[in-house]
């Protein structure tokens, strides 16, 4: 099996990137671990640290998917990319701004001052959570996107051929493009700029990521199992619609106590509480298709889908609902239980879908039809194992924290370095497991179809 | 059902949501003035130093940032401005245990910092956060106290001490603090004036408290050993 159109190979260059920004994410993560502990182990401050381990997260994810997208449109398209120059160029370029912003974080970290102020904005870090790009780097980001995006409408434009998946999909990315917008100015008024921040990251996360993870999974489900497009069409289109109609209102569970009107408890309160709904439905439709399954060859990729699924739905739905609710989340607002959500969510979200998606698509790239997948399985259960743990570990944090600080008064300072303690000091052993499972995938990564394979059944061969 | 009519359904679905959600947006954008103080020049500058310095790496807002640090927004309701000033611009000199680092906030900066902040502590939050309802029940169900207990309490003087793993941790812990040789009449000295014994002091001044209630308060401290 090899591609189909020689310009998928252009998503190899992403995934390249976004692997090496995710050992640097994990590297930096455990660093942020220890300096709970020790806050002064390193030369740059917890801050530093901790916007490189959000920022790199950020970046590889969306590289990832850029990746994928590259890869999905031409299969979906038939026909090779508009421009390889133009997918190209904005690869590098994008190499190169991202580069810049973290050389300024850094220079930021050893030297604050250096993070003037000049027109207005920031030069260097803009100070606010997970968009702490400076705005010259949003303008970069912007035109990069635009750049991609363009290359894939022509692409499409070139056969028009609508498939349901690379609709969603696109929409998915053009709706994701739309929603950086809202963080690019500055607000006097910390409430609306608060307000805006979280239509990005909100929006973001429970809206068009999750709707590109929708049209994603199809796919998946589609090129390892050979299910049919038609069904499969059909139920991404009632997920990712659930996706939106509970997601979109849902934001208001972000509005509860930031000053904002008091009726948005009543509107984030029920449409979050439905957000589950469609990250269950993924799961049903990742088994049902499976059940279908028949000769599937990437049985690694498979597995990495459904394991996607699953984690969507505990990370996000079940870690999401349990703190959704305002009577509850006035409680835990801001606390260790909404670090422990943001890790299970991003990790079986968005990190297993970039993952199951390089597994699905680079056998292909590499022009292998099977490949050794046990290193596959290995670093899956090194990294999720290891990722449950760090997020029982926070979730007990979170829950003294809650018990503690804010039904008992006691001071945020004491819970931290005295009764928490144990806390931390168990998330960063675990981290270490889970920086040795990213560097087995990180090695198989390279290692795809690159070393002799298992033999085939000969039932999977004509398959 | 078709699969035109689920693609329908997604996108006409999903616009009517969002359509509703601008509506609110608009609506909420109207009453937000409303629910904070005027956002004077100083309010304003001291938003762009809290960004400059990414304090949010660090500390949550209005709950929301990051969790390494306390969080902000009643920060000035629970410790005076003085002594935030002087922490802002050299916490380690105010606490050497501080795990803040010294970022280099000059005095302008410190003083547009606590303007921000103390813009923020306006803000309408439905409440949040709630005061913590089992402290009142550990309260009822403790010892019965003496006058100095009482004073030290009402005071909240615990807002920065803690005695026995209870208090804040920005003052020197106090549980043996009647140790270290020095007598009530120093203490009561130091309560009305901290700056007469330690220079460098960022202890609030509790010069306005009635003699005999200070007295009362070293006669406490002197016992803890
Ligand atoms: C590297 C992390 C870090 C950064 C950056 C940081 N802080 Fe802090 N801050 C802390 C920690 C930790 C504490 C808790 C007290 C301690 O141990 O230092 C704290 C305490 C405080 C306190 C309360 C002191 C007390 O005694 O209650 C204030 C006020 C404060 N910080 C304001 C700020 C402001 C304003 C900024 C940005 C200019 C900022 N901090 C940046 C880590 C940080
Ligand atoms: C805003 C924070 C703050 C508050 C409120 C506060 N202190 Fe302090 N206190 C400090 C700091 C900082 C020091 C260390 C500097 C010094 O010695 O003055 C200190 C020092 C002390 C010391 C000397 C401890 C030693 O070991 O030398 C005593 C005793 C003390 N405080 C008692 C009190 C009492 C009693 C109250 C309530 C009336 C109180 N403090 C309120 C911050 C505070
Ligand atoms: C893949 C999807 C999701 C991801 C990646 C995700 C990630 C995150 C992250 C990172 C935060 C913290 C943001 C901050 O820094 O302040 C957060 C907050 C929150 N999330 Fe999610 N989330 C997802 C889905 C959900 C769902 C489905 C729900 C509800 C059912 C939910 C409920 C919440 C709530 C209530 C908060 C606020 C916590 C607080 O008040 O401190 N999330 N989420
Ligand atoms: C792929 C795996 C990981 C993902 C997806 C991830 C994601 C995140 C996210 C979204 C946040 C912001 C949390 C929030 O605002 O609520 C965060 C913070 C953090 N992460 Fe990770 N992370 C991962 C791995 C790790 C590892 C291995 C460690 C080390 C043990 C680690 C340690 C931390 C720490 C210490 C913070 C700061 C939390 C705080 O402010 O209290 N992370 N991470
Ligand atoms: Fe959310």
């Amino acid at each position: 099996m090899t591609v189909k159109y020689q310009s998928q190979k252009i998503a190899q260059y992403f995934y390249t990137f976004a692997i090496v920004l995710f050992l640097v994410q994990v590297l930096v993560g455990i660093i942020a671990a220890v300096q709970f502990i020790n806050p002064d182990i390193f030369i740059l401050n917890f801050n530093t640290i901790r916007t490189l381990h959000i920022n790199a997260l950020v970046v590889w994810l969306l590289a990832g998917l850029m990746g994928a997208t590259y890869y999905v449109v031409p299969e979906e398209s038939e026909t090779e990319v508009w421009s390889l120059p133009l997918a190209k160029l904005q690869f590098w370029a994008t190499v190169a701004a991202i580069g810049a912003v973290v050389l300024g974080y850094i220079w930021m970290g050893l030297d604050p001052q250096a993070n003037k102020t000049v027109m207005g904005t920031q030069l260097l870090n803009e100070g606010r959570e997970y968009i702490e790009a400076p705005r010259w780097a949003d303008a970069l980001i912007v035109v990069s996107v635009l750049l991609f995006l363009f290359n894939m409408f022509m692409t499409m434009l070139k056969t028009k051929k609508w498939t349901g998946i690379q609709g969603v999909l696109l929409g998915g990315l053009v709706f994701l493009a739309l929603m950086y917008l809202p963080g690019m100015f500055y607000t006097k008024n910390m409430i609306k700029d608060q307000f805006w921040w979280w239509w990005v990251i909100h929006l973001w996360v429970e809206g068009s990521w999750e709707v590109i993870a929708g049209a994603l999974l199809a796919f998946m489900l589609m090129k390892t199992i050979g299910a049919k497009r038609e069904v499969l069409e059909k139920w991404m289109y009632i997920e990712v619609g659930f996706v939106l109609f509970t997601g979109i209102l849902g934001t208001g569970h972000h509005y509860y106590f930031i000053g904002t009107p008091s009726y948005w408890k009543w509107v984030g309160g029920i449409f979050s509480s439905l957000e589950p709904v469609p990250l269950l439905l993924m799961v049903w439709d990742a088994f049902r298709t499976t059940r279908e399954a028949r000769n599937v060859t990437n049985k690694a990729g498979l597995f990495y889908t459904v394991a996607h699924a699953i984690f969507n739905f505990v990370g996000a739905g079940l870690w999401g609902i349990i703190h959704t609710l305002p009577q509850v989340n006035q409680w835990t607002h801001g606390t260790q239980i909404t670090t422990a959500h943001g890790h299970l969510a991003f990790y079986g979200a968005y990190v297993l879908l970039v993952i199951s998606m390089i597994y699905v698509t680079m056998p292909a790239i590499r022009g292998v039809t099977t490949y050794n997948q046990s290193r596959a399985y290995l670093a899956f259960w090194w990294m999720t194992i290891s990722m449950v743990f760090i997020v029982l570990t926070i979730t007990g944090a979170g829950m003294v924290q809650v018990y503690m600080e804010r039904l008992m008064g006691l001071d945020y300072e004491a819970v931290k370095t005295v009764y928490n303690m144990w806390f931390w000091i168990i998330r960063a052993i675990f981290g270490v497991g889970f920086l040795i499972g990213t560097a087995i995938f990180v090695y198989d990564f390279f290692k795809i179809g690159k070393e002799p394979a298992p033999a085939l059944a000969p039932a999977e061969q004509k398959a | 059902m078709t699969n035109k009519a689920a693609r329908n359904l997604f996108i006409f679905g999903s616009l009517f949501f969002f359509v509703i959600f601008l509506g609110l947006t608009v609506d909420t954008m109207n009453q937000i003035d409303g629910r904070a103080p005027e956002i004077t020049k100083d309010v304003d500058a001291g938003k762009m130093v809290w960004q400059k310095y990414d304090c949010i790496g660090c500390h949550t807002i209005l709950g929301n940032g990051s969790y390494f640090a306390p969080d902000m927004t009643k920060i000035v309701e629970q410790k005076p401005a003085g002594y935030l000033k002087q922490f802002l611009m050299d916490p380690r000199g105010v606490n050497p245990k501080a795990a803040m680092p010294k970022l280099g906030i000059s005095s302008q900066e410190a003083d547009q910092l606590l303007a921000f902040l103390t813009w923020i502590s306006k803000v309408d939050t439905n409440g949040w956060p709630p005061k913590p309802i089992l402290a009142a029940a550990a309260s009822v169900a403790g010892q019965p106290q003496s006058r100095g207990q009482q004073v030290y309490q009402s005071q909240g003087c615990s807002a920065c001490h803690s005695i026995k793993g209870i208090g804040g941790t920005s003052g020197p812990d106090l549980t043996k603090v009647g140790a270290n040789g020095k007598d009530a009449e120093w203490h009561v000295k130091h309560l009305k004036d901290p700056h007469s014994v330690n220079p460098k002091s960022a202890m609030p001044a509790y010069g306005g408290v009635p003699e005999a209630d200070l007295k009362e308060l070293a006669a406490y401290l002197v016992t803890l050993k």
